[in-house]
């Protein structure tokens, strides 16, 4: 190995480091450091100029490796690596030393963050000397996709790709294409019917020659990895195993089952229904109560499982639109009947929604806000004349008021919460949950569709309550993603990844049976451990279970972790203790 | 209590000369911060409006604020959403009119104009009758001009002496009094049920009454609470209107003898300058208001009602039909001054008989005595700790 030359470049981050740690004190305190050829301070060293100065540097006095230290690895990690690539050198050579999160903003006294930025700097310079140039590496991307989910968010990705001349596999649990919206009647703000948006969705995918639908089948298995997945498909006894490229997860959200909520009396008083309940009577063509009699007061009551700590804490998105829209339908239908929103909150958000909302007041619709986080309103039977079969007793917020609202009909807008397969589907496929069994996206503004697994991604309600709209961004958002990925034909995988050094490996597996990626399999012809470096994530399990030493972890070995370690230790943070001791 | 919502009460309210406006709002109370007169416990109107959205009929029933308000029309003026919440006190007014009154006559002539031109005409033509059958003009009525060249009033008709006519008259006037007061006392009472007894959350102490009486009396007389309004130009021509109608109406019941007399009087006479003043009184605000309500120019003249409109057109043919009998009087034209006095009685009467205890002179009595159920409100202790204000969404 040549001669390390080390560059060191200590950032004030403005007043961020500055006004903490004594940043002239460290520079100095490592510039002497063995194989230290510069030490400098600088205002920013993430701004251009500070970059430039590395950049010069490195050119200059031929420097090999880098140390920077400054913010978290996280933040500007990448940016110092590109300097280095720029200068012709490995990206790899580099470390950086993380003194402000670590040091200057948890820190109060000076003299104590100096000395511990000034040990975590000295740790860096001798863990950065044993570096060694890493290459990255890129892998094939399978051109098929597969796609969970036959909804209008599967169809619409599922379209998406297969236009563009990719195979799609589109797997369907049900017995048919459509999911939730082939069940609206109508759709808020434009009512558009349901049918008219998704039937010529799913009139277009099923003859389509690169769009196997799969009915009535789902995933067992998921194994490989971006660009080369396999997918183990059960269609009722058959089971197929399919190559993939890419997944999208498009598995939508189910009902909340209201009889949870004893003060509704879903499933004890014939006239309450659910939402879905009302579009399935809708699409029938008939307003009616059990006894088959028109109603004269209907009440709509929002919020039900959703924005309520004790069922959902979140707003299911689309309920008091469809709430706004049922108004308008049963005014259309029942020119002379009462119609009651009993809301928490109205939030016809998005576009053209709030101008709904001011069509639908002007229709003879009363409107009348309840507290969510008080007592519900109440739905009972009228064993006290007058009008309604059903009475609703509530408190209502802008009036102060203990009101009686008459109902023969009372509709109830359910929450959309994740399927009951969600954690299962979640798992086959290597994506997280949030709290609310909801898939987690990579980034929740910067990368919606992506997940943390490479080559899959979400889309739709899966990821969340979600009108159509939406849901269909996400499927045209995921589609993209997909077929830029085919398009590119290969990605670029990392290399900070488990080697298994086969002269020494012993074959005793613990390594396999340690590793979380399922990234080691045994090679049974040589009888040792082989990483797969595609699915490893480099976390260095298997190299510290490893009895032999036989694994090392690319970029996290031994002699790099030991003299960090060291560097961190050395007589500077000892004084640095004792000054503290001291006070 | 609990009040059922009643989604018929929009369309009832409707009848009552306002549109669906109200439907608009969204309850940012804009209208009850800008308002001069709301209180802490007297909030308006955004409540009402809240009320009215839901069909509270019960509640609306007891609700005595759109008496408090005077029209100045700031709020309507504020409104983000042209909602119109100062017609709507102003339509609650004639709503509430016509809740106190138990004959159901109040809401026959706010929701039929039928009912209220018939009404008018009936007792117009009833006054013309009994004067061309009992109290025709006596044939030689050219000769009853006095030394001083003016006409005797009272000597006109035929085959009765002038001390009978004038008590005639008096009798007449005496009973007409009586029934609108009794009418008007009746709706008060009830007026009082709704607003004080059957609100049960308070209990009003005795004394209160004793107390908040002066304050009934006080706004009667000055109108106290209408000067707060921003518009206070509307209060002094209210306020000389008011004055004016009360003085004519004490000296046409009370002081008729020492009124229509037989001599002129000079025009320093207290008699007459209480005329002028009166006259003038009630002729200055009712141009001013015939003018505003035309043009549209002030947001509380901008809707009018038909009820608006009559009430001015029938004040005003009383007050000019008055001073055409005066006139005719001091230039010794007996046939003219007897014809006119006809016509002007057959303005009158109905117009008492239709406005004050059914229509919009009603708030003669309803203003003040809001003023005190209010007052009588205030006092009183709430029976439980909640009373019912709404609580601050967070």
């Amino acid at each position: 190995m040549e001669e390390p030359r080390i560059g060191v470049y200590v950032c004030w981050c403005g007043t961020n480091i500055s006004k903490t740690v004594d940043v002239e004190q460290v520079t100095a305190a490592v510039s002497k450091l063995p194989h230290v050829i510069i030490a400098r301070n600088y205002k920013y060293m993430c701004s251009d100029p500070g970059q430039d100065l590395i950049l010069k540097d490195i050119r200059e006095h031929q420097l090999n490796r880098v140390v920077v230290s400054a913010c978290s690895p996280r933040i500007h990690e990448l940016t110092f690596r590109k300097v280095l690539v720029n200068a012709g050198l490995n990206p790899y050579l580099f470390e950086m030393a993380n003194i402000r999160e670590q040091v200057s903003w948890v820190h109060d006294d000076r003299d104590i963050a100096t000395g511990k930025a000034t040990s975590l700097v000295k740790a860096a310079i001798q863990r950065v000397a044993h570096h060694e140039p890493l290459e990255k590496r890129r892998v094939d991307i399978h051109p098929a996709t597969l796609i969970i989910g036959g909804g209008i968010t599967g169809l619409t990705a599922a379209m998406e790709i297969a236009d563009s001349g990719n195979q799609v596999h589109l797997i369907e649990k049900s017995g048919r294409l459509g999911g939730m919206v082939s069940l609206l009647h109508q759709t808020h703000p434009h009512l558009t019917a349901g049918n008219e948006l998704i039937q010529p969705l799913i009139d277009k995918a099923q003859p389509h020659p690169k769009v196997r639908v799969w009915l009535n089948s789902q995933i067992e298995e998921v194994t490989g990895y971006v660009g080369n997945f396999r997918a183990r498909i059960r269609s009722g006894e058959e089971v197929e195993e399919l190559d993939c490229g890419n997944i999208i997860v498009a598995t939508g959200t189910k009902p909340f089952d209201p009889s949870q909520i004893p003060e509704y009396g879903y499933g004890m008083l014939p006239g309450v229904i659910t939402s879905l309940e009302f579009e399935e009577m809708l699409r029938k063509g008939k307003i009616v109560t059990k006894d088959g009699e028109s109603p004269c007061d209907i009440a709509i009551i929002h919020c039900v499982g959703s924005r309520n700590m004790e069922y959902h804490p979140y707003c299911s998105r689309v309920c008091c639109t469809t709430a706004l829209k049922f108004a308008n339908q049963i005014r259309a239908a029942l020119p002379d009947a009462g119609i009651y929103q009993l809301y928490a909150d109205m939030r016809s958000f998005g576009k053209g929604c709030e101008e709904f909302y001011m069509r639908t007041s002007r229709r003879g619709v009363i409107f009348m806000m309840f507290d969510q986080k008080g007592k519900l309103p109440v739905v009972k039977p009228n064993n006290t004349g007058g009008r309604g079969r059903l009475l609703i007793s509530t408190r209502e917020l802008l009036s102060g008021e203990e009101i009686e609202i008459p109902a023969d009909l009372v509709i109830l807008m359910v929450a959309s919460e994740a399927r009951e397969d969600a954690r299962e589907t979640a798992h086959l496929t290597g994506i997280s949950l949030c709290g609310n069994q909801f898939f987690i996206e990579k980034h929740p503004k910067l990368d919606p569709v992506a997940t943390t697994t490479d080559g899959v991604f979400i889309a739709g309600s899966c990821q969340g309550p979600k009108d159509i709209a939406d849901s269909v961004s996400q499927a045209r958002a995921a589609a993209a993603r997909v077929l830029a990925s085919i398009l590119c034909g290969s990605v670029e995988v990392e290399v900070t990844t488990a080697v298994v050094n086969d002269k020494v490996c012993c074959g005793c597996q613990t390594c396999i049976s340690v590793c979380p990626y399922h990234a080691i399999h045994f090679d049974e012809e040589k009888r040792v451990s082989e990483v797969n470096e595609i699915l490893c994530k480099g976390c260095g399990t298997c190299g510290s279970a490893c009895p032999t030493g036989a694994i090392h972890a690319r970029h996290f070995t031994d002699d790099q972790i030991l003299s960090q370690i060291e560097g961190l230790l050395s007589p500077i943070t000892l004084k640095a203790m004792e000054m503290a001791m001291e006070d | 209590m609990s009040y059922r919502i009643d989604p018929e009460f929009r369309k009832e309210l409707g009848k009552f000369g306002v549109g669906s406006e109200w439907s608009e709002c969204y309850h940012c109370g804009n209208c009850t911060a800008t308002c001069p007169l709301t209180e802490e416990k007297i909030l308006f109107p955004r409540k009402g409006i809240r009320m009215i959205q839901m069909g509270l009929k019960e509640k609306i029933s007891a609700y005595v604020e759109p008496w408090l308000c005077y029209y100045c029309g700031d709020c309507t003026k504020t409104c983000p959403r042209d909602a119109n919440p100062g017609e709507l006190m102003m339509a609650l007014r004639r709503y509430l009119t016509s809740v106190y009154d138990w004959t159901g006559l109040s809401r026959k002539f706010y929701t039929s104009k039928s009912w209220e031109f018939g009404f008018i005409l009936f007792f117009a033509a009833l006054v013309v009758a009994l004067f061309s059958v009992f109290l025709p003009l006596r044939p030689d009525a050219e000769q009853m001009v006095n030394a001083s060249g003016g006409v005797m009033i009272n000597s006109l008709i035929a085959g009765m002496s002038p001390s009978t006519f004038v008590s005639v008259i008096e009798w007449g006037d005496w009973i007409m009094a009586m029934i609108v007061a009794g009418l008007l006392i009746s709706n008060i009472l009830n007026m009082f049920h709704k607003i004080v007894l059957s609100d049960h959350s308070v209990r009003v102490p005795l004394r209160a009454y004793f107390i908040g009486f002066w304050k009934l009396t006080f706004n009667f007389l000055t109108q106290a609470r209408f000067s707060k309004c921003d518009n206070r130009n509307y209060w002094a021509g209210h306020l000389l209107l008011m004055t004016g109608y009360s003085i004519m109406f004490a000296v046409i019941v009370v002081l008729l003898p020492e009124f229509q007399t037989e001599e002129v009087n000079p025009w320093y006479h207290w008699q007459r300058l209480l005329g002028y003043y009166a006259t003038f009184g009630i002729l200055y605000f009712l141009i001013i208001t015939a003018i505003g309500r035309i043009r549209r120019s002030d947001i509380n003249l901008r809707f009018s009602h038909s009820t608006d409109w009559l009430f001015i057109i029938m004040l005003g043919l009383t007050t000019i039909t008055g001073i055409l009998v005066h006139i005719f009087r001091i230039s010794g034209l007996p046939a003219a001054t007897y014809y006119t006095y006809v016509i002007h009685l057959a303005v009158l009467v109905p117009m008492i008989l239709v406005e004050v205890p059914f229509s919009k002179w009603s708030h003669l009595a309803y203003r003040p005595f809001a003023i005190y159920f209010s007052e009588l409100k205030k006092a009183g202790k709430p029976r439980t700790a909640d009373i019912g204000l709404a609580p601050a969404i967070s």
